[in-house]
Formats: C-alpha cells, sequence, structure tokens
C-alpha cells in the first residue's frame, strides 16, 4: 500500500475544469469562424490560419529553448495564432501575419515571462503593430465570393469596407443583412456577426469567458452611438452599422475577454468593459484610424489593476464594516444615553468609572440583601400564621 | 457585504455512507465512578453535569477543546443560542450527520443535559442541507429539537450563526460530543471512541464506522476492505485534510472525521497562473486570494496584511476553482504560518 503513495496538499478534490479544457474551448469556438472564412474567402483562410498557429507554436518553443526552459504543453500560443489572421483581411501577405505573431510572442509575451504574465493582449499588440506598418495591406479588403490564389500577390477586386464609410461619414453601400451575414468586406473572421456571436454565447454557456466583459462593453457602446450618431439617417440603422462594421464583436467576445489582461473581479470587469467602451467610441469618433478597438484595448490593459486595486480597496472597507457599525451604534447609545441625564455632562475619569461602578454593585448587594431578609421575614411569619390557624383548626 | 461572499458547488458524494448504519468496531468500553451513580438523568445539576463532562473525557469534536471546560467558561442564560453542529459540508463526510439520523434518542439526551447546564434560549441542531446527488430526507425534528437546516455553497460550517441578531452570543458543540454525554450519563461510559466516514472510490464498503480513539488508519481501511491500491489517503476532510503516507503509523484522533482512500491523485501538474479570478469569486470571505499568493510567494509579508490574510479560514475553496491546479490555499496557509512565526520574533 505504501509505496503508490503519493504527496498532495489540500483540498483533496479538484475541479474537472481545467486550464487546458477553456483553452480547447476558445479553441473550438474559433473553427467555426474559419469556416466561414473558407466559404467566403477560399482556401488561403484556412492556410493563414494554420501557418499563424504553426509559427506561433514555434515562436514560443523558440523562446522557451532560448530561456533554458522546457518547453510547457501550452495552448495560448495556438489561441493567438488563431485571433491574428482573423483580424486581418484574406489577402493579407504571408510575412505580415508573420511579423505580426512574431511582435505578439517575442515583445508582448515571452520578455514579460511567458503565459500568464503579459501585460497587453499579445494579439491585439500584434495587430496594432502590423496596422501601424503596413496600413495600405492591412486596411485594403478584398470583396467577398471571390477565389484568392493560395500563394503568392492576391490578385483580386478590393471593395470599401463599412468601417472606412463610416469614419468619412458616409452610410455604407451594404445593408445590414449584410454585415450581418458576412458578405460585406473586412477583416476575414470579423465580420461574420451571427458566427461571432454564436461563438461567444457557446464560450459564455461553458463558462470559458465571462459574460460581464462583452454585455457591459457593448450595451455602453450602443447606448454611446445613440446619442451621437455619426452618420445621418435613422438612429436605429446608425447604431446597427457602428456595431457590426469593424471588429467590434469579434474583440468584444475574443480579445477584451482574455483572462490574463483583464480585470479579476466581476465589479472591475464591468469597469474595464464600460470604460473601453468609452475609449473605443471616442477612438472612433474623433480619431481617422480604423483600429479604433485593437489601441483602445491596449490602452485599457493598462488600467486593469488599477481597477483590481479599486475592487480590494472596496472589499476591505466592507470587510471592516462590521467593527466600524458596532463601535458608530455603541457610540451613538453612549450619547442618547447622555442625552437623556437631565443634569448638566460631565465627563467622567475611568477612574471614578469603576469607583462608581463599584458603588453601584455595593447599593444593589445592599438593597438584594435587605429584600432577601424581607422574604426570608415574610415567609417565617407566613408559616407561623399557616401553623397556628392548623393548630387553631385542630382544636 | 453579503452580495459578495460566494463559496463552491461540491458534489457531496455522501452516499451510500449517510443512510447505512454506523458499524461498531469490537473493543472494550471503560466507565468511570462517579460520586451520583443512582440519581436519575432528569434529576441531574448543572455541576454534576459538568462533572459527567469531566469524568467521561469527552472532547468536542468541532473545535477540539474539552467538553466540560466549554460548558463551564461559555456563556450562559437569555442572550445565548445553543447549536448542535452537525453540518457535514465536506464531500464524502457525514460522521456527524449519521449521529442525528441513526441514532436520535442520545443526541436529543445529549441536547437536553447541555441545555440545563446552560439555560439558552434557542437550542437547534444545524444540518447541511444540499446533498443534491442523493433523495435522502432531513428530518425536521430530533426529539423535541428543531433541526435547522443550513444550505448554500460550500464552506457553510462557518454560517451557522450567521442569521443569529448582533448582540447574542452561541455555543456551539458537536453532535457526537452530545451523544458521548449521553452515554456518560446513562451508562457511565469513558469517550474512548469517535466517529468516522471511511470512504473513497477504492473502498469495498463504505460506512461510517466507530472506532477507538488510536485505531491506525491501515486498520480502518482493513475493516471496510479496499478494492485496489490507492494512491492518496487522507485523514480528515475530503477539502481539509492531510496526505498520509505511513497508515500503519497515523492514528485517527477525537477530532478526524474521515479516512478516505483515492484511486487517484490529483498530482502535482500545475501551470501558471492565468489570471482567471475564479479563486477571487470562490473566497467566502472575499479575499483577493489571486494577488495575495503572488505576494505570498514572493514573501511579501506587510503587502499580504494589508489584503487581510488573518481572515482566511483556509477552507480550500480557491485551490478547487483554480483551472490552473496551483495549491493556492496551501501557500496562503504556509505564508500566514511563517508571518506568525516572524511576529514572534519581531522580525515584522
Amino acid at each position: 500500500m505504501k509505496e503508490r503513495l503519493m504527496f498532495q496538499n489540500a483540498p483533496h478534490v479538484r475541479q474537472s475544469e481545467s486550464v487546458v479544457t477553456m483553452m480547447t474551448d476558445v479553441i473550438v469556438a474559433l473553427l467555426p469562424i474559419y469556416l466561414i472564412a473558407f466559404f467566403y474567402h477560399g482556401a488561403r483562410s484556412l492556410v493563414l490560419g494554420i501557418s499563424g498557429v504553426l509559427f506561433c507554436g514555434l515562436l514560443s518553443v523558440l523562446g522557451a529553448i532560448l530561456l533554458r526552459e522546457k518547453p510547457a504543453a501550452d495552448l495560448t500560443p495556438i489561441i493567438t495564432g488563431l485571433i491574428i489572421p482573423l483580424l486581418l483581411p484574406a489577402d493579407i501577405p504571408y510575412y505580415v501575419l508573420f511579423s505580426a505573431c512574431a511582435v505578439a510572442i517575442f515583445v508582448v509575451k515571452i520578455p514579460f515571462g511567458g503565459t500568464g504574465y503579459n501585460l497587453f493582449n499579445p494579439a491585439a499588440v500584434g495587430f496594432a503593430s502590423v496596422a501601424i506598418c503596413w496600413p495600405e495591406l492591412v486596411f485594403r479588403y478584398p470583396a467577398t465570393m471571390q477565389k484568392i490564389e493560395v500563394f503568392g500577390e492576391s490578385t483580386v477586386k478590393i471593395a470599401q469596407s463599412p468601417a472606412y464609410s463610416l469614419s468619412l461619414g458616409a452610410i455604407p453601400d451594404q445593408n445590414i443583412l449584410d454585415l450581418l451575414l458576412g458578405s460585406a468586406p473586412g477583416p476575414m473572421g470579423a465580420t461574420n456577426i451571427l458566427v461571432v456571436v454564436a461563438c461567444g454565447i457557446f464560450l459564455i454557456v461553458k463558462k470559458a469567458i465571462n459574460w460581464i466583459e462583452p454585455v457591459s462593453f457593448i450595451l455602453p457602446y450602443s447606448v454611446l452611438c445613440l446619442l451621437f450618431p455619426r452618420i445621418g439617417g435613422s438612429p436605429l440603422e446608425a447604431l446597427c452599422y457602428e456595431l457590426f462594421s469593424g471588429a467590434l464583436i469579434f474583440g468584444a467576445f475574443f480579445m477584451l475577454t482574455e483572462p490574463v489582461t483583464s480585470p479579476k473581479r466581476d465589479f472591475g470587469k464591468l469597469m474595464a468593459g464600460v470604460s473601453s467602451a468609452i475609449v473605443v467610441f471616442l477612438f472612433r469618433y474623433f480619431g481617422k484610424f480604423e483600429m479604433g478597438f485593437a489601441s483602445a484595448l491596449i490602452l485599457m490593459n493598462v488600467f486593469s489593476p488599477i481597477f483590481d486595486s479599486v475592487c480590494e480597496n472596496v472589499l476591505h472597507v466592507l470587510r471592516h464594516t462590521d467593527n466600524i457599525s458596532a463601535s458608530i451604534k455603541a457610540e451613538i447609545a453612549a450619547k442618547k444615553a447622555a442625552k437623556t441625564v437631565s443634569e448638566p455632562v460631565v465627563r467622567p475619569v475611568k477612574k471614578t468609572e469603576e469607583a462608581e461602578i463599584a458603588e453601584v454593585s455595593e447599593e444593589i448587594a445592599e438593597i438584594e440583601a435587605i429584600e432577601v431578609s424581607e422574604e426570608v421575614l415574610e415567609a417565617e411569619n407566613e408559616t407561623t400564621e399557616e401553623t397556628e390557624k392548623e393548630e387553631a383548626l385542630a382544636k | 457585504m453579503s452580495l459578495f461572499v460566494k463559496g463552491i458547488f461540491l458534489e457531496q458524494k455522501k452516499e451510500p455512507m449517510l443512510t447505512r448504519s454506523t458499524l461498531v468496531m469490537r473493543q472494550e468500553f471503560e466507565y468511570f465512578d462517579c460520586d451520583f451513580p443512582d440519581s436519575a438523568i432528569d434529576e441531574l445539576s448543572r455541576e454534576q453535569i459538568i462533572e459527567l463532562a469531566r469524568l467521561a473525557e469527552i472532547v468536542d469534536e468541532s473545535d477540539g477543546k474539552m467538553l466540560w471546560e466549554k460548558l463551564e467558561k461559555s456563556p450562559s442564560g437569555e442572550n445565548v443560542t445553543l447549536i448542535v453542529d452537525a453540518v457535514d459540508d465536506e464531500p464524502y463526510i457525514s460522521s456527524q450527520m449519521s449521529v442525528g439520523i441513526h441514532q436520535p434518542e442520545k443526541l436529543s439526551l445529549g441536547t437536553e443535559l447541555c441545555e440545563k447546564v446552560l439555560s439558552p434560549e434557542k437550542v437547534y441542531i444545524a444540518m447541511y442541507r444540499h446533498i443534491l446527488d442523493s433523495n435522502f430526507g432531513i428530518p425536521k425534528k430530533i426529539g423535541k429539537y428543531h433541526v435547522k437546516k443550513i444550505g448554500g455553497l460550500y464552506p457553510a460550517e462557518s454560517r451557522v450563526h450567521r442569521h443569529l441578531p448582533k448582540g447574542k452570543n452561541s455555543v456551539i458543540i458537536g453532535a457526537c460530543a452530545m451523544l458521548h454525554l449521553a452515554r456518560a450519563a446513562e451508562e457511565s461510559r469513558k469517550m474512548t471512541t469517535c466517529f468516522v466516514t471511511v470512504a473513497g472510490d477504492v473502498v469495498k464498503n463504505p460506512r461510517n464506522v466507530e472506532v477507538p480513539i488510536g485505531t491506525t488508519a491501515e486498520k480502518i481501511l482493513e475493516l471496510c476492505g479496499l478494492t485496489e491500491e490507492p494512491e492518496a489517503i487522507i485523514l480528515g476532510g475530503s477539502m481539509t485534510g492531510r496526505a498520509i503516507f505511513e497508515p500503519e503509523n497515523e492514528t485517527v484522533g477525537p477530532t478526524t472525521r474521515g479516512v478516505i482512500a483515492l484511486s487517484r491523485s490529483y498530482g502535482t501538474y500545475s501551470y501558471t497562473c492565468i489570471g482567471c479570478g475564479r479563486c477571487d469569486h470562490a473566497c467566502p470571505k472575499a479575499l483577493s486570494v489571486c494577488m495575495m499568493r503572488k505576494f505570498a510567494e514572493n514573501g511579501k509579508f506587510d503587502m499580504l496584511e494589508k489584503y487581510d490574510v488573518d481572515m482566511c479560514i483556509g477552507c480550500g475553496a480557491c485551490s478547487y476553482v483554480c483551472p490552473s491546479r496551483i495549491d493556492v490555499s496551501a501557500t496562503l496557509i504556509k505564508a500566514k504560518k511563517q508571518m506568525e512565526l516572524a511576529k514572534k520574533e519581531g522580525n515584522l
């Protein structure tokens, strides 16, 4: 019996969910988006996804070797490698994708200590860096339903994306159904809103992500869009165009909810969601650049430790309220007691208080003693009376 | 505050130990002599009952204190509520509940004696309600005492007296101690036994057993039988107990509630923390566990103190939910002990 016994710390039962199952859920939720991209753009989208995953995996193994660590069985580079191509157009040259992956792994992740220690969302930083370096390639979207060559320069028709039209203050050419179904030009994975939302709901049901962040991001953002529309026409239509263009919904479900860089508590997540909604709106309303979401996310990642510490401070106060409220109540009771006394209130020193208490207790003891003696006397009287009556009766 | 207080949902796995009757290991009982052997149980005075508890050497299994000291020193009178603790909220463990269910007469007699000593305003027996994986129904009354069903998420034991109004005292006494007190009054028997749940996925005949104090874990497991070699043997509860390596030397004490044999330990495999914040949400005391673990690993005791580490009750909820399988609660408890040592030496 003895040989097989293993050491383990309490508790001895553990949840069946682990990091592996969480990451697998996210990967499974990303696959349908690739299928839709394959439907609209052909095999190049799948090849982009596979090459992104392979390159990210390779880089993280390389990083582990450089740091002289054992390469861990870690699924996070796969998720990064799957998300980055989905933010880019389907005809993006491979070197742009590879440089985005390299920035994500080698600049954001490994120098800070690998998985769990990165300060910023790797996919967002990777995308933002290539958007700054090659804006003419990253924001040039191919029209849908064309076969793009799997390798080499693409020679397909270019179309104006709804996000670009909105930034110019014009109503997009596509109608809202096109945006929902994903046939509008735009980032490879972020245009098909219905599929993205379905995958997000799958993640929420599987508890791989928290529902608070997407909801607290999308609701305030839509309120802001209703209040300050960028285009003419009915405000509802404008809201739909604002929400469904660009990588907004995709980012809200897959990038904002990244556990490492988001706040820990529900209230912190709420604050992060609302504030990033405001920042994204400001970037889109005043900025001329199209990638409002990624840069706003990077900015808000800086604030998540602050949101955490705000939550902790609030809870710290709440944890100690029991003692505080008890002491306040005692003070109030003491004041009331002091007011009821008609004599001018003179605060006695502690020693006199003790002396008073001693005196009072002595008095009480005396009164009690007197009472007891009286009771005894009465009882004796009664008994004597009773015996007399009995004797009289007997006579 | 109660808005933020959470816990974890646990599969209780109390069947079939709870519905099976208690197995008594063959043993010789010890008896004591007292000055009032012939007086009836109803006529025992307060001092006599405390004397009985002292002679029988009864230990309260819920906190490990001597029962007579507890009865003598704890407050009595109208402001006091007497709570009989039969809350078994840890998985597998049901030793206290089985006492209430299979020997209700003894439990109510013991409670009656304690009521006589403390003369409290209210008496009730607390039991854990949310045993969702069995159809077992908790009785509404045991003897003449009302059974209060404590529900909700783990840990429930710390919430036993939460609904009491402020300014009222509560005295919590374990159910097994009540049983031993009743035995001392009826048969003048010493407390030489303890109630232990033997469970786990490799135990052939899992049930509650009454064994002499000092029995080794190996003997207890032999009594119930093993289907295969276990990889982990746990002395105590499944959430707070400790793993043992020498079952032939480790003995059960009066506060031991279970011996659990598991076919597979969860192992030492762990990822780095990904900061998902599940531990923060699971903590029943609303502590920021995720940050506290980082402070504890880096030895920043001053920050730990600011984050209220002394409020940690060591329930293990954070470790249970951690998807990276990090020993969060073990790290915190260790840091707490180191802090106490440093304080004693005057380094902090």
